[in-house]
C-alpha cells in the first residue's frame, strides 16, 4: 500500500530530477574560462602540484580518474575525446600512435625538457619525443618480511611449491610474459611459436600456486596477509610500505624492466597552449620533486634529484644502484604481430 | 520467521558494520586496526573532489530511477494490459537484453555509437545510459505487479461503475501499481549507484561518480574516507527512513491492524 | 467526458495496435538508440578481423565464431552456467522468506526495512568486497576468533575459493531477487489465502498451493535479475575469486580491455546474446504451452 508521503516525494524527485543536470551543466559551463582536461590515475601527483599551478597561470586543470591502463585505453580508443594531457605507459606509446590517438609534442617547445636524465631522452620507445617521461619505476617481487624467512632472490621463487597459494601475480601481459622470458632465457624480440608454447606452458605451471592475478587489489591482499609474495611494481609497493613496515621490495637476481609513464597530448586536445604550460611546468626540478616525493617512484627529472627526500633517494629500490641501472633495460618495442603473440598467449594462460 | 529475517539482513549489514568500525581506524587502508581516530572525517568534510563525486553519484541515480520508472511503468502497462499486439514477445525479449549485455560490451558499444553521432559526452548522455541498464529492473518489478492486478481485475471492477480508462488509470491502477514502481526505482537506483563499468566509458569530462572514483583509488589504497562517507550516507539515509515511519500518517494502517 | 481524458482513455485501452506504440515509445527510443545501434554495431564488428595494434580490418568473415566455439572455453562456460545457477538457487531460497516476511509481517516498518534492504549497496562493490576480505581473511575477523578460541590451529582460507565468489554473488544479488518477489506478493488478495484456512487447509498447503503459484511471476522476474547480469558478472571474481575461477564476464571485458580484440569479445558477446534472447524465447513458449 502506498503512503501519500513517499508518493508525494517520488513525484516531486520525478519533477525536479531532469531539472536538475541541466542546471548543474549550467554552473558547469559557467566556470569553463581557462581548463586543461587531465586524465591519469588517482593520487598520482602531488597534494600541491595542481593548485599551485592554477595559482601561478590562472589556468584550472580537470582531473579525470582512470582505475586501470587497460581501461583507460579502451575508452580512449572508443573514441572518447576531450582530454588534453593523458598519462600513458611506455609500452602502450606505439599502440596510441599507431592508432594515430596522440599528437606529438612539437620539438623545441618545452623549455625544461633539459631537466631530464640523459637516460631518459630520446627512448626506444619514443625516438622523437613525442611524449615526455613523467615517472618510473620497476617491476620487482614484495614480500612479507615477517612471514617469509629467506628473502626471495629470484623470479624462480613465485615458482616454489612452498609458497603455493601465497602469490600474486600482476594481471598484465608486459611483465608476465617478460619474466617467463626472462626465467627461460628467450629473447623479447622472438616471435617463434615454439617459444610462445614454452611461456605458456612455463605460466600455466604456476598457476596452481598463485591465489591471485591482480594489478591492484592484491596490495590490500598484502597488507591483510592474505598473500605473502607478490610481482609488483615498486612505487606502489613503497606506497603500501607505509602502512604495512614489513613489507619489503627486491629486484631479482635475473633482473629487471623497468618502464616509464608518459605524458602525453591527446589529439584534437582544445587547450594545447596551456597543456604546453602545464608539462613544462610539470618538468620543474621542485615541482617533479614534490610529485616524487608524494608518489614515491622514481622521477626521471635529473635537475629535481637536490630536492628529493633523502630517504627516497638513497633508497636502491628505488633509485638503483649504478650497476644495477646499467643492467636495467626498458621492454623491448614489440610490432604488431608480437604484441599479438604476447596477448594470445596470456590469454590463454588466463583461460587455462 | 522474524528471527531469520534479522539474521538475513544481519548478513547484509555485516560489511556495512565492519566498513563503519575501520572508519575510525587509524590506517590508511581499512584491513588491519591501528587505533582510534576521527581525522577521516575531517578530512571527508574538507575532501572536495569525493564530496562532489558523491553528488554526483546521487543525482545520477536519482535522475537515471526516475527515467527508467517512467518509461518501464509506460512499457509495462503496454505490454500487460493491451490487446496483444504484432512482435510483443519480441520487444519483451529486447527489454531484458541491457541485463544480458556484458557491462563492457555494452559500454563500449555505447561510447562507440554516441562519439561517432557526434555527441559530446555529458551529463544526460551518462544518465540516459543508466536508465538503460535500470529499464529491466523497473519492467520486471512493474510487470510482475500489473499481472497479479490483472487476475484481481479491480480495474475491470471500475469501468464496470463506469469509470473512463484514464479515471481507472489514476484512481486505481497507478496507486495499486506504486509500490511496484517504487521498488523499481529502489532498484534502479540501486543499480545506478555502484555502477562502475558503464559509467567510466560513458562519462565525459569532468563528471567523476563515486564508484569511478573508488575504483581509481584501487592501486594506492581505498581510505577510510570512503568509509567515512558511506556511514554519513547511511546515518541520512536511516534518518529519513525513520522520519518517514515515525511521522507518515496513514489511512491504511487502520485497515491493517 | 472531456477530450483529453478521452485521448488518454483510447491510449490506455490499447485497443488498436497504435496506442501500444505510442505508450512503447518513451522506451523504444532509449532501447533503439542506447542498445539496438550499439549492440547492432558490435554484431556487424564481429565478423571483422583484428588487425595490427588492435585497429579493425573490414574483412568480413566467421573467423571469430570459430575462435570462440574452441573447446578451452566449454569449462568457462560450464563454470559460469554453475555459479549463476547456484546463485540464483540461492538467492531465491534465502529471500523468499524474506519478502514473505516484508508483505505480510513487517508491518509499519515495511517500506523502511525495504530502503534497509538497498542502503547496503549504495556505495561501490568494491568497498563491501573489501570488508567482507577483513571478516573473512586469513587474519580477518573469524579466524582470528576461532583461532583465540582454540578451535583451529591454522587459519582457513575463504578468500580466492568458489566460497567467497558464491558469498559476493549471494551477497549482492540477493535484493534483486527480493525486491520482485515483494511486488509480486505485496497486493497478494489475502482473502484467498483466508479462504484457504477457512476451508481446513494447512498453513504449508495454504502456502504451496495458494501463495507461491500467485507469486509465481515475481519469482521469474527474481531469477531474471540475478541469473543473467551474473553470467556477465566479472568484477566479483577479479576480487574476491582466485585465477582458476575465470568466468564468461572476465572473458569478455578481458578481449575488449586487456586482449584488445574487440571483433572477438563481440563475437562472445553476440552468442551470449543469442544464448539469452533464445532461453527467453523458449520459456516464454513453454509458458504459452
Amino acid at each position: 500500500m502506498t503512503e501519500p508521503l513517499s508518493r508525494r516525494g517520488f513525484l516531486k524527485a520525478a519533477i525536479l530530477a531532469p531539472l536538475m543536470p541541466a542546471l548543474l551543466a549550467a554552473c558547469r559551463r559557467a566556470e569553463d574560462a581557462r581548463v586543461v582536461n587531465f586524465f591519469n590515475w588517482s593520487n598520482y601527483i602531488g597534494k600541491d602540484t595542481l593548485p599551485e599551478f592554477t595559482k601561478r597561470t590562472g589556468v584550472a586543470v580537470r582531473y579525470d580518474l582512470f582505475a586501470d591502463e587497460d581501461e583507460m585505453f579502451t575508452k580512449i580508443r572508443a573514441g572518447a575525446r576531450g582530454y588534453d594531457l593523458i598519462v600513458v605507459g611506455d609500452y602502450l606509446i606505439p599502440r596510441f600512435r599507431s592508432l594515430n590517438l596522440i599528437e606529438a609534442i612539437p620539438a623545441g617547445t618545452l623549455k625544461n625538457l633539459a631537466n631530464l636524465a640523459p637516460r631518459f631522452r630520446r627512448p626506444i620507445y619514443d625516438p622523437e619525443e613525442t611524449t615526455v617521461p613523467y615517472l618510473w619505476g620497476t617491476t620487482g617481487i614484495a614480500y612479507n618480511k615477517k612471514k617469509i624467512k629467506n628473502p626471495p632472490t629470484s623470479w624462480r621463487d613465485l615458482w616454489d611449491e612452498k609458497y603455493k597459494d601465497r602469490i600474486s601475480m600482476l594481471d598484465n601481459v608486459r611483465d608476465c610474459i617478460s619474466v617467463a622470458m626472462q626465467l627461460l632465457g628467450i629473447p623479447q624480440t622472438t616471435r617463434d611459436p615454439e617459444d610462445f608454447r614454452k611461456i605458456r606452458e612455463l605460466l600455466v605451471k604456476q598457476k596452481p600456486l598463485v591465489k591471485q592475478y591482480s594489478s591492484a587489489s592484491y596490495l590490500n591482499s598484502l597488507v591483510a596477509g592474505e598473500i605473502d609474495l607478490a610481482m609488483t611494481w615498486s612505487g606502489d609497493l613503497f606506497q603500501t610500505a607505509r602502512e604495512n613496515p614489513d613489507l619489503d621490495y627486491v629486484i631479482p637476481k635475473e633482473g629487471t624492466y623497468m618502464w616509464v609513464d608518459c605524458l602525453a597530448i591527446m589529439r584534437g586536445a582544445r587547450h594545447r597552449a596551456d597543456t604546453l604550460r602545464l608539462i613544462d611546468y610539470l618538468l620543474e626540478p621542485s615541482v617533479a620533486a614534490g610529485i616524487a616525493n608524494s608518489v614515491r617512484y622514481a622521477t626521471p627529472n635529473l635537475a629535481a634529484s637536490p630536492e628529493v627526500d633523502k630517504a627516497l633517494r638513497d633508497d636502491p629500490r628505488v633509485y638503483p644502484t649504478r650497476a644495477l641501472m646499467k643492467q636495467l633495460q626498458l621492454h623491448h618495442v614489440l610490432d604488431s604481430e608480437q604484441s599479438e603473440l604476447w596477448s594470445q598467449t596470456w590469454a590463454d594462460v588466463k583461460v587455462a | 520467521m522474524a528471527v531469520y529475517c534479522a539474521a538475513l539482513f544481519g548478513f547484509l549489514y555485516l560489511p556495512l558494520g565492519v566498513m563503519c568500525v575501520f572508519s575510525f581506524n587509524d590506517a590508511r587502508r581499512n584491513v588491519v586496526w591501528r587505533g582510534f581516530t576521527l581525522k577521516w572525517y575531517k578530512a571527508l568534510f574538507h575532501d572536495a573532489e569525493l564530496m562532489s563525486a558523491m553528488l554526483t553519484s546521487l543525482e545520477l541515480a536519482a535522475t537515471a530511477a526516475v527515467i527508467a520508472a517512467i518509461l518501464g511503468m509506460l512499457a509495462s502497462y503496454a505490454m500487460v494490459k493491451h490487446k496483444p499486439f504484432r512482435a510483443r514477445g519480441a520487444y519483451d525479449a529486447l527489454l531484458n537484453v541491457p541485463l544480458m549485455m556484458p557491462e563492457v560490451a555494452l559500454g563500449v558499444g555505447i561510447l562507440t555509437f554516441l562519439v561517432r553521432a557526434g555527441y559530446e559526452l555529458d551529463f544526460t548522455a551518462l544518465a540516459c545510459s543508466h536508465a538503460l541498464i535500470c529499464l529491466p529492473y523497473t519492467v520486471a518489478a512493474v510487470r510482475a505487479r500489473l499481472i497479479s492486478l490483472q487476475e484481481s481485475s479491480l480495474e475491470d471492477a471500475a469501468m464496470d461503475l463506469g469509470a473512463t480508462e484514464w479515471q481507472a488509470f489514476v484512481k486505481v491502477t497507478l496507486p495499486l501499481a506504486m509500490p511496484a514502481i517504487i521498488s523499481g526505482a529502489l532498484l534502479s537506483f540501486t543499480v545506478s549507484f555502484q555502477d562502475f563499468v558503464t559509467s567510466f566509458f560513458v562519462a565525459g569530462i569532468g563528471i567523476v561518480t563515486m564508484p569511478i572514483k573508488i575504483y581509481s583509488m584501487m592501486k594506492f589504497g581505498v581510505t577510510p574516507e570512503i568509509n567515512a562517507l558511506s556511514v554519513c550516507l547511511l546515518l541520512a539515509t536511516f534518518l529519513l527512513i525513520g522520519l518517514n515511519a515515525a511521522f507518515a500518517v496513514r489511512p491504511d494502517e487502520a485497515s491493517r491492524h | 467526458m472531456t477530450q483529453i481524458d478521452r485521448a488518454l482513455s483510447w491510449l490506455l485501452g490499447g485497443r488498436k495496435p497504435a496506442a501500444s506504440h505510442l505508450l512503447l515509445a518513451p522506451a523504444s527510443l532509449w532501447l533503439i538508440f542506447l542498445l539496438v545501434i550499439p549492440a547492432g554495431g558490435l554484431i556487424i564488428l564481429s565478423f571483422a578481423k583484428n588487425g595490427p595494434y588492435g585497429a579493425i580490418v573490414w574483412e568480413f568473415g566467421l573467423h571469430n565464431y570459430a575462435r570462440a566455439f574452441d573447446p578451452k572455453y566449454l569449462p568457462v562456460l560450464l563454470r559460469t552456467l554453475g555459479f549463476a545457477g547456484a546463485t540464483t538457487v540461492l538467492c531465491l531460497v534465502l529471500g523468499y522468506p524474506l519478502a514473505y516476511f516484508l508483505t505480510f509481517r513487517a508491518g509499519r516498518w515495511r517500506n523502511a526495512l525495504l530502503v534497509g534492504l538497498m542502503v547496503p549497496f549504495w556505495s561501490s562493490c568494491l568497498v563491501a568486497y573489501y570488508s567482507w576480505m577483513i571478516v573473512l581473511g586469513k587474519e580477518g575477523l573469524i579466524n582470528t576468533a576461532l583461532l583465540r578460541a582454540g578451535f583451529l590451529s591454522a587459519p582457513i582460507g575463504f578468500l580466492y575459493t568458489p566460497f567467497a565468489i558464491l558469498l559476493g554473488l549471494v551477497y549482492f544479488y540477493l535484493p534483486f531477487t527480493v525486491l520482485p518477489l515483494y511486488a509480486s506478493l505485496e497486493k497478494m488478495p489475502r482473502s484467498v489465502v483466508e479462504a484457504a484456512y477457512d476451508l481446513g487447509a494447512g498453513r504449508w498447503t495454504a502456502f504451496l498451493k495458494i501463495t507461491l503459484p500467485l507469486s509465481l511471476p515475481g519469482v521469474v522476474a527474481g531469477c531474471v535479475l540475478t541469473f543473467i547480469p551474473c553470467l556477465g558478472d566479472f568484477l566479483t571474481v577479479e576480487i574476491l575469486g582466485g585465477p582458476r575461477y575465470y568466468l564468461l564476464g572476465n572473458l569478455i571485458s578481458n578481449q575488449f580491455m586487456m586482449a584488445q580484440d574487440w571483433p572477438f569479445g563481440s563475437a562472445l558477446t553476440s552468442l551470449l546474446l543469442a544464448g539469452l534472447v533464445g532461453g527467453l524465447w523458449l520459456y516464454q513458449r513453454w509458458e504459452k504451452a
